[in-house]
């Protein structure tokens, strides 16, 4: 025995006090026991090597592609969760985005950048950046009232929930605006033959974010803000600017997710797209170890959050669950993830 | 009762706080606890609590051993406990606060609020306490919080209340009737465990003493036995400094001046100024202001009217990331509300007050900020393992060193710090004072808030008594005494002080 039993007792030792003391690490075995789950799931039933590697890459880029959109979201909506705040209007505000964004590009008699003479790729060059502008300002909107206007964000983001959502229907009423081909391109694009423009839109906001949240004054002040508002602000922050923000970035991250969704299929539905986003969002952020309570947060936790919920959903589709279902499951795992960070918790 | 603990071991990770610890404690004595920060005083008084577990070792209560798993059985065995940082429901009413987990019942099964409200009259009666119990905690003072958590243990009909450093945010005639209590419950056969490092009043109240150093039992004894410099030198190791010190200083232009300040209903027609180099206390008893009064200063409140002059120059609009721009330090009172950010670690806490100015392009300049700190780590003798550990793995005294750095590292031009030494060790006093003035002689206006009339007397070259939101007096050098302050803080006049003399 000897020298085995050592390794096997050290790798113990450095595995419990793993799970204790870091927070990421019970969230990532998680992970990699879904995946291993998945892996089992989808089965070797090939003729070769490359056959199975292939289709489990597919199986991936799908899930990846799929998540891209939301988890976005989920990563603005953990700067919003960590100042104490939340945020029910992403979804609106995705309708409201994504509708603006086909209103301006609509190559037929009603769009506006037509309108005004702009056309082909300045066009929709244009038209990105206005929708960014305007998710920013959707934002900051909500920003402002929570903040100058004192209204909890919960009543905030739910009044504009409703506002955003039903004035982009009565705006879109009748209005079916075509969107040109060139724009498809933003998430059609291919790169080798594969169609992983939204996973790399993903990751590249996720790691500008987790730059962000370790590295700048912005990051280290929306944990400040959401721990303790008080002596953040008698230590010379300004909680309300923070604040306002992060829910102006937050719908600037709606937007980003809107070009995705209306450039990959073409259209968006404005009465049904982004329903239940929020819950989604917030799923993904606290089963990456956010606290609702504020000031506690991770952007890598809740990338592996979203994986975690888009790995559950594939395997429930490979499992052949019941869709109705699903949402039960979710709602499971979001329990157990939090059951599980309890434990890991330093007292 | 009787409780003891045998040979206590504890361990965090792999600092050894508490190293084979054993003492005894009698029913009807009061038993004093002392030791450096982070000698490990409240973690062996976690263990009696049942907040945390010792790694190795016994405690019997009467002769039988205890099972101490969690707070509630360390209730059920008879230990109330008020801990050193404050433990109250901000969003509730004084009077439940004081019936928290221990809630009376009609016969209907509701709460007994009628009964609550009552009882809490009664003990706010006896204490002499002006306070509705009905206001709301997250209204008041940490004063207030400090008395009403006293109050709560004494309600408990504990056998042992063990407190840590229940008297660092009370004046001097709180304090005197927490000890008029204290009395009363040892006359009970009450057991009393007193943490505090206001060794005077050790010596007033206690009967037997401890002494920790690094987690060992270092001393222990009766306390006539010995005199205050006495346990100073157990509790540090060598003689603690306590000849006065040196004040002379020029000083240099006026920094600060304020006219007419007021704020409803805190203070009101606020005059004074101070110039560079000065070293101005402010003090008075509960309800003076006085801290209400640099936090508007600071940009943290709001004033009703009245104007604020910064190196002769008016501020409006005020707000803290202005004051700090225009120099200004501000040090709050009660650390775990106004300084401590639990979910930071130490090197944040001690220096989220400089990232805008050490940083670029919004990236904070994080080998700066370890390097300041390293150096006022050295300075205050912060003990600690990591930098980047959780705050809340410090010992309170050590809490309170890191707040004092994060001012510090702003390079002041004026230096505001109220309640400074809370919590602080002896020792470390006389390191704090000696920075004190030493700014001073850089220049710097340092003012000091404090209800410790002989901390103020000691570093303070005047200072301003207030009373009940208005400066009573105003006390210049020889004339500050325990007496004249009381006098002042009282709601005496100047006047007949200095016709007395
Ligand atoms: N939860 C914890 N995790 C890690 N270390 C801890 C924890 N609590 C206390 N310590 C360490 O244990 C030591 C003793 O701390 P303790 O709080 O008992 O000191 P203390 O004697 O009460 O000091 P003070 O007078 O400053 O309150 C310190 O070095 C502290 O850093
Ligand atoms: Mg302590």
């Amino acid at each position: 025995m000897g020298n085995e039993g050592t390794a096997k007792r050290s790798f113990i030792q450095w595995y419990k006090n793993k799970w204790h003391n870091d927070p990421l690490f019970s969230i990532f075995v998680a992970l990699i026991v879904m995946v291993i789950l998945q892996t089992l799931v989808l089965g070797f039933d090939y003729d070769s090597f490359d056959g199975w590697f292939e289709s489990w890459t597919s199986n991936w880029i799908n899930i990846l592609r799929n998540n891209a959109g939301i988890g976005i979201v989920a990563l603005g909506m953990t700067f919003v969760i960590m100042t104490g705040g939340i945020d029910l209007a992403v979804g609106a505000t995705l309708v409201a985005t994504g509708a603006f964004a086909m209103m301006l590009i609509d190559i037929g008699e009603r769009g506006l950048l037509g309108l005004m003479g702009v056309t082909g790729v300045p066009a929709i060059a244009l038209a990105l950046v206005l929708v960014l502008l305007f998710g920013y300002l959707l934002g900051a909107l909500i920003g402002i009232t929570i903040t100058k206007g004192m209204v909890p964000p919960f009543i905030a983001t739910l009044g504009a929930m409703m506002i955003y959502r039903s004035v982009t229907q009565q705006t879109m009423q009748g209005y079916n605006p075509q969107v040109p081909t060139e724009f498809l391109q933003i998430s059609g694009f291919q790169i080798g033959d594969l169609m992983i423009m939204p996973i790399i839109y993903w990751l590249i906001i996720a790691a500008i974010l987790y730059y962000v949240s370790k590295r700048t004054i912005f990051g280290r002040q929306i944990i400040a803000v959401g721990s303790n508002e008080r002596a953040a602000r008698l230590s010379g922050i300004n909680v309300d600017r923070v604040k306002l923000h992060v829910y102006a970035l937050m719908g600037l991250l709606v937007s980003i997710a809107a070009i995705i969704q209306v450039s990959r299929v073409g259209a968006m539905d404005v009465s049904g797209a982004g329903r239940g986003m929020e819950m989604d969002a917030i799923a993904a952020a606290v089963v990456g170890g956010t606290s609702m309570m504020g000031g506690r947060g991770f952007i890598l936790g809740t990338v592996y959050g979203m994986l975690i919920i888009g790995v559950l959903n594939n395997l429930l589709n490979l499992f052949g669950a019941p869709p109705l279902l699903s949402d039960a499951f979710k709602g499971f795992i979001v329990i157990v993830a939090i059951l599980l960070q309890r434990k890991g918790k330093i007292t | 009762m009787k409780i003891e603990m045998t040979n206590i071991k504890k361990s965090f990770g792999n600092n050894e706080v508490l190293k084979s610890i054993s003492l005894t404690i009698n029913g009807g004595e009061i038993y004093a606890l002392l030791g450096e920060n982070g000698a490990g005083k409240s973690t062996l008084m976690n263990i009696l609590g049942g907040i945390h577990q010792a790694d190795e070792g016994a405690i019997m209560i009467d002769g039988e051993t205890a099972q101490l798993h969690n707070p509630v059985q360390s209730q059920e065995a008879g230990i109330a406990f008020i801990h050193q940082e404050l433990n109250l429901i901000n969003d509730l009413p004084v009077y439940e606060n004081m019936f928290l987990g221990r809630e009376p019942k009609t016969k209907r099964g509701s709460l007994d609020l009628e009964k609550m409200l009552h009882e809490t009259e009664e003990m706010f009666k006896k204490m002499n306490i002006q306070l509705d119990p009905r206001k709301m905690v997250g209204d008041l003072d940490s004063s207030y919080k400090q008395t009403i958590e006293i109050c709560r243990a004494m309600m408990t009909n504990a056998s042992v209340i063990i407190m840590d450093e229940p008297t660092t945010s009370l004046t001097d005639s709180e304090i005197e009737r927490v000890f008029e209590m204290m009395k009363t419950l040892k006359s009970h056969n009450v057991g009393l465990i007193f943490i505090s490092h206001k060794l005077q009043e050790v010596k007033r109240i206690c009967d037997r003493y401890a002494v920790l150093r690094d987690g060992v039992l270092v001393s222990e004894g009766s306390v006539p036995d010995v005199t205050t410099d006495d346990l100073a030198r157990f509790m540090v190791g060598h003689d603690v400094r306590t000849e006065p010190l040196a004040k002379e200083r020029n000083l240099g232009k006026e920094v600060l001046r304020v006219e007419e300040l007021t704020h409803h209903p805190f203070f009101r027609n606020i005059n004074f100024s101070v110039k560079q180099g000065e070293v101005v206390g402010v003090t008075g008893l509960l309800g003076d202001g006085r801290s209400e009064l640099f936090q508007s200063i600071f940009g943290a409140d709001d004033i009703s009217s009245g104007k604020i002059y910064i190196d002769g120059e008016e501020v409006k609009n005020n707000s803290t990331i202005k004051a700090i721009n225009k120099g200004i330090a501000y040090l709050p009172r009660n650390r775990k509300e106004n300084a401590i950010i639990q979910d930071m670690d130490i090197l944040e806490n001690s220096s989220i007050a400089t990232w805008p100015k050490f940083s670029k392009a919004g990236i904070i300049n994080n080998e700066w900020h370890l390097k300041k700190f390293e150096d006022l780590k050295k300075t205050l003798r912060i003990k600690m393992q990591d930098p980047t550990d959780s705050i809340l793995s410090l010992s309170g005294g050590n809490q309170q060193k890191v707040v004092l750095a994060k001012w510090l590292a702003t390079d002041p031009k004026i230096l505001i710090l109220d309640n400074p030494t809370q919590g602080v060790d002896v020792g470390a006093k006389e390191d704090i004072y000696d920075i004190i003035l030493k700014l001073a002689d850089e220049n710097i206006a340092v003012i000091v808030l404090s209800s410790e009339a002989s901390e103020i007397i000691r570093v303070c070259d005047r200072s301003l008594v207030m009373y009940q939101g208005v400066i009573q007096g105003e006390l210049i050098g020889k004339e500050m005494s325990d007496h004249s302050i009381m006098n002042l803080a009282t709601g005496g006049e100047l006047a007949e002080e200095r016709s007395e003399k």
